[in-house]
């Protein structure tokens, strides 16, 4: 598709690490008015916290979620026929940034491949 | 996948366009930076000072970018961090870009206090509810646990204490 994913494709080992890469790889090829437009767009640099939560937790935990049946329909729906919004809730203090942490990267693995088919 | 965190400490800065904007910059960064989102900034930049985006031009911009994508997921984590008109706002907003756009899926997690504010912009939802994991909380102690760097300090029976009150007591948060 577009560059950026091609070069993230060399390290498809992990996608953990590819998806923070891809992001450094692409602000260095997108030149001096690319970065000013992303700069632009917003100041807040989401992918930052994502590592530092990535550091922190342990290996699959929260990995529950992703099995639950609500998890599956939401994820695998490719039409309109389920509802777009999942709602994880929880009291503070019970992983929901964990849960959130994990699904995301399993969403990377698919928004990877879906962009890469 | 895009995502976003929100945090109390940072809620100045969390407002609706700038979070909107965190999401339209993943987005942006993931296949090169589309056509329309480098015309608006041109057109911004003619005007004194160079103008940020309004929150209505960038649920346009979501529009278009997500219409342009097979699937896009976005993920928020602890919404109920944001002010309660920054969290409307970006709700809303929300709600509009997904009216254009089927293939987008959203991914919220909060308190469940926030419930009747995703009902009233999204409708029905899907919902699970989250407490620790028995097997999660078990395989955290015994990774520190086996941190400890004084191990022999530890009879065996306060590490069986350990590994059986404390999964029980947090089960009940």
């Amino acid at each position: 598709m577009s560059s950026g994913y091609q070069q993230a494709g060399g390290y498809a080992n992990s996608f953990n690490n590819n998806s923070f890469n891809n992001i450094v790889n692409f602000n260095t090829e997108i030149g001096d008015e690319g970065r000013q437009i992303l700069q632009w767009l917003s100041p807040l640099e989401p992918h930052q916290r994502h590592q530092g939560v990535r550091i922190d937790r342990l290996d699959s935990v929260g990995n529950w979620v992703l099995e639950t049946s609500e998890f599956r329909k939401w994820h695998d729906a490719e039409d309109g026929s389920v509802e777009p919004v999942l709602f994880c809730y929880g009291n503070p203090g019970v992983g929901k940034t964990y849960v959130r942490y994990e699904a995301s990267c399993l969403e990377e693995g698919n928004a990877w491949i879906t962009n890469h088919l | 996948m895009v995502g976003l965190y929100c945090d109390f400490l940072a809620q100045h800065e969390q407002s609706t366009a700038n979070m909107l904007g965190a999401i339209l910059k993943q987005l942006a960064n993931r296949g090169g930076i589309p056509e329309h989102i480098k015309e608006a900034f041109q057109e911004a930049k003619k005007e004194f000072g160079g103008r940020g985006l309004r929150v209505p031009d960038m649920v346009e911009i979501l529009k278009k970018s997500t219409a342009s994508l097979p699937r896009v997921f976005i993920c928020i984590d602890a919404l109920d961090e944001c002010t309660a008109k920054h969290r409307r706002d970006l709700l809303e907003s929300l709600r509009e870009i997904l009216r254009m756009s089927p293939n987008l899926r959203i991914f919220l997690t909060g308190r469940s206090h926030i419930d009747d504010e995703i009902a009233k912009s999204f409708g029905k939802t899907l919902r699970i509810p989250l407490s620790p994991a028995h097997a999660d909380i078990k395989r955290y102690l015994e990774m520190r646990l086996g941190g400890d760097t004084d191990p022999y300090a530890m009879g065996d029976e306060l590490r069986a204490d350990i590994m059986r009150i404390i999964p029980e007591k947090i089960s009940d948060m």
